[in-house]
C-alpha cells in the first residue's frame, strides 16, 4: 500500500470518472430489476434486497467520491473547481436515479403488476429504450463526445415529451383510478429518470453555470 | 468532464528543474557557511553569544522559523551555522527543537481562514493545533531530557559516525566538492567589489540565506506540481484506510517529496474543515510529516563541512522519531495532543479571538518576551 506511492496509476480525476460510470451501471441494474418486478411479473420481494444493496453501494460511492473531490481541491487548489462542482452535481443525479429505481420497486411492492396488461408491450419497449439510455449516457461520460451528447439530449427530450403526453392521457382517462394511476406514476418516474440522465450528459459538455438551465435561464431539466 | 487546460511544464523538465534548484540550495548552505567563516571569530562570538542559554535558543528557533514559515529553511540555516563553527552543537539543539514548534504556525494560520463557519472552524482549528500541541509536548519532554542527559545528541553523533564511517570531524562530504566552485566564484565576485572581510562575510551570509529560502520555496512548488496526483491518491488512501502507521508513513513520504511539512499539514486543513477526514486520522499524518521534514536538514548537511553538521541534522530526525515513540507509543499519552486540540477548538468556536490569541502568543509574543528577558 505504501509502495503504491511510488507507482504511477490512473489520475484521481480519471478514477472518479471511472467510478461514476460504474455507479451508472449499478443504477441501470436497479432500474432493470425494478422494471422486471413491475412489468415482467418477477417477485418484488426477491429483487428488493438486490436493489436496496445496489442503492446502498451507489450511496456509499457518492459519499466516498465527494470526499475525494474535496481532497482534489485541497491538493490542487482552485484549478479544477468547475470540474469538481460538475462532478458533485453529476454524483447527486446518479444517486437520484438510483432512488427512482426504488420508487418503481415500491409500485411493485404495493402489489401493482402490469405484466398481464394489454399495453405491456408498449411499456416494455419504453423500458428497453430507457435502459439503453443508461449505457449511452455512460459512454458519453467516457468519450465526452459533444455530437453524441447533443443527439442523446434530443432523444431524452423526445422521450420526456412522450412520457408527458402519456401522463396527460392517463390523468384524463375514463378508466378507473387503479388502472390509470400506476401508469401515470410509472411514466412520471421514467420522465424523472430520463431528465436526470440528460442532466448527467449535460454535465459532461456544459460549463457549470449553465448546467440544468436553458439559454433563457429557465429550468431546462425537470428532475425534482 | 476533464480538468482545466492550463500550461504545464513537462514532467522530465520539472524533474531536472528540481535537481537544479536542489543544487542551488546546497550552494546557498555552503555560501552561508563560508560567509560565517569569513566574518572571523570576534563577529561570530558577538552574534551568537546570546544563544548559549538553551531557552533563548529554543525561542530563537521558534521565531526564526515563524519568520521564514519553513522549518526546512531554518534547520538548513542552523546546519550551515553549525558547519561554520559559529554555533556549537549544544547551542543548536534547542534551536532545532524550536524550529519544530515554529513550523506549525503555517497550518494554524490556514485554519483561521475557516473562522466564519463554526463547525468548519472547530474541525480545522483542532486539525491544525494537534500539530502545535504534539510539538510543544515533545519539546517539553525531550528538551529537559536532552539538557540533563545529552542522549539525543549522543544518538545523533553515533548515527553520524555509522553513516560517514568516521569517528570525527575529518569527514568530508562528497557533495561539498560539487558546490565548492560556485561559492568560490561568489566570493571572488564580492571581493572584486573591494568589500572588507566582515562585509564580505555578511554579504555571503545574506546571499546564502536568500538562496536557501528561495530555493526551498521553488523546490516545494515544483515537487508539489510533480507529485500532485500521487499526493492526492495518498490522501485518498489515508481517507480509505484511516490513521495508524500507514498514515504516518504516507505523511513522511509526502513531506520528503515536497520538502515541506507545512504543505502536507496545510493540505489536511480544508479536508478536515469539510469533515472528510477525522482528527484521529490527521494526527499520525502530521507525525509522519514531522519526520519527513528532517530530510532537508540532512540534505543541507551533505553540502556542509565536518560531522557536526550531519550530527545536528540527525538530532532533528532523532528528536522527531523519539517524540513519536514517547507521545504516540505510550498509550496514555497518545490522545493528549488530540484532547488539547479539541479543547482549544471548542473554546475558540465560542470566542474566536482565542484562536488569534493562541497564534500571536505562542508563536510571537511569548518567544520574543523570553528572548528579551533571558538574553
Amino acid at each position: 500500500m505504501v509502495l503504491s506511492f511510488f507507482k504511477k496509476g490512473e489520475s484521481p480525476l480519471e478514477r472518479i470518472s471511472h467510478e461514476t460510470v460504474l455507479m451508472l451501471g449499478d443504477a441501470r441494474h436497479s432500474f432493470d430489476l425494478a422494471s422486471t418486478a413491475l412489468l415482467a411479473g418477477a417477485d418484488a420481494s426477491a429483487v428488493s434486497s438486490d436493489i436496496r444493496a445496489t442503492d446502498d453501494r451507489i450511496n456509499a460511492a457518492e459519499q466516498r467520491l465527494r470526499s475525494e473531490l474535496v481532497v482534489h481541491i485541497a491538493v490542487h487548489g482552485g484549478d479544477d473547481i468547475g470540474v469538481v462542482m460538475g462532478y458533485t452535481l453529476l454524483l447527486k443525479k446518479i444517486e437520484r436515479i438510483g432512488d427512482q429505481a426504488k420508487n418503481i420497486l415500491d409500485l411493485a411492492e404495493d402489489g401493482i403488476s402490469l405484466s398481464d396488461a394489454p399495453d405491456v408491450d408498449e411499456f416494455l419497449m419504453r423500458r428497453q429504450t430507457i435502459s439503453q439510455m443508461y449505457v449511452d449516457a455512460a459512454d458519453i461520460l467516457v468519450s465526452l463526445d459533444v455530437d453524441d451528447a447533443r443527439q442523446f439530449l434530443d432523444r431524452s427530450m423526445e422521450m420526456n415529451r412522450e412520457c408527458e403526453q402519456k401522463i396527460h392521457e392517463y390523468m384524463r382517462s375514463d378508466e378507473p383510478g387503479h388502472w390509470a394511476v400506476p401508469r401515470a406514476v410509472l411514466h412520471r418516474y421514467w420522465k424523472r429518470i430520463v431528465a436526470n440522465l440528460a442532466g448527467i450528459v449535460t454535465s459532461a459538455i456544459e460549463p457549470i453555470q449553465t448546467l440544468d438551465y436553458s439559454d433563457n435561464g429557465s429550468t431546462d431539466i425537470v428532475d425534482d | 468532464m476533464s480538468s482545466t487546460n492550463t500550461f504545464t511544464l513537462p514532467r522530465w523538465f520539472r524533474g531536472l528543474l528540481v535537481l537544479a534548484i536542489i543544487y542551488l540550495f546546497l550552494v546557498g548552505v555552503s555560501s552561508l557557511e563560508s560567509g560565517i567563516k569569513v566574518m572571523g571569530a570576534d563577529t561570530q562570538e558577538r552574534l551568537f553569544s546570546s544563544v548559549s542559554n538553551p531557552i533563548v535558543g529554543l525561542f530563537i528557533g521558534v521565531v526564526g522559523t515563524v519568520l521564514v514559515q519553513s522549518s526546512s529553511a531554518s534547520t538548513s540555516l542552523i546546519v550551515g551555522l553549525v558547519a561554520s563553527g559559529a554555533l556549537g552543537l549544544d547551542q543548536a539543539v534547542p534551536m532545532i527543537m524550536g524550529a519544530n514548534i515554529g513550523t506549525t504556525v503555517t497550518n494554524t494560520l490556514v485554519s483561521l481562514g475557516h473562522v466564519r463557519q463554526s463547525q468548519e472552524f472547530r474541525r480545522a482549528l483542532s486539525a491544525a493545533t494537534v500539530h502545535d500541541f504534539f510539538n510543544l509536548m515533545a519539546v517539553t519532554i525531550l528538551l529537559p531530557f536532552e539538557l540533563l542527559t545529552g542522549r539525543i545528541s549522543w544518538l545523533a553523533s553515533r548515527t553520524a559516525e555509522i553513516l560517514t564511517g568516521s569517528g570525527g570531524s575529518e569527514w568530508k562530504s562528497p557533495i561539498k566538492a560539487w558546490v565548492k566552485h560556485p561559492v568560490g566564484w561568489l566570493k571572488d565576485g564580492l571581493k572584486q567589489a573591494s568589500l572588507e572581510e566582515t562585509s564580505l562575510g555578511v554579504s555571503m551570509v545574506v546571499i546564502g540565506i536568500l538562496v536557501v529560502v528561495v530555493a526551498l520555496i521553488a523546490v516545494t512548488k515544483n515537487m508539489k506540481a510533480l507529485i500532485a496526483e500521487r499526493l492526492e491518491a495518498s490522501m485518498n488512501r489515508v481517507l480509505g484506510r484511516g490513521g495508524g502507521l500507514v498514515a504516518m508513513v504516507i505523511g513522511m513520504l509526502v513531506t520528503i517529496s515536497v520538502q515541506s511539512s507545512s504543505i502536507t499539514t496545510s493540505i489536511l486543513i480544508p479536508m478536515a474543515a469539510a469533515g472528510v477526514i477525522s482528527l484521529r486520522n490527521i494526527y499520525p499524518v502530521t507525525l509522519g510529516a514531522n519526520v519527513g521534514t528532517t530530510i532537508t536538514a540532512l540534505l543541507a548537511a551533505l553540502a556542509a563541512s565536518g560531522s557536526d553538521a550531519l550530527t545536528i541534522a540527525l538530532v532533528h530526525t532523532w528528536f522527531n522519531v523519539l517524540g513519536i515513540v514517547v507521545l504516540y507509543g505510550i498509550p496514555f499519552l497518545r490522545p493528549l495532543p488530540i484532547r488539547c486540540a479539541e479543547l482549544l477548538a471548542e473554546l475558540a468556536v465560542k470566542r474566536r479571538s482565542l484562536a488569534v490569541g493562541w497564534v500571536v502568543s505562542v508563536f510571537v509574543i511569548i518567544p520574543l518576551l523570553v528572548i528579551a528577558i533571558f538574553r
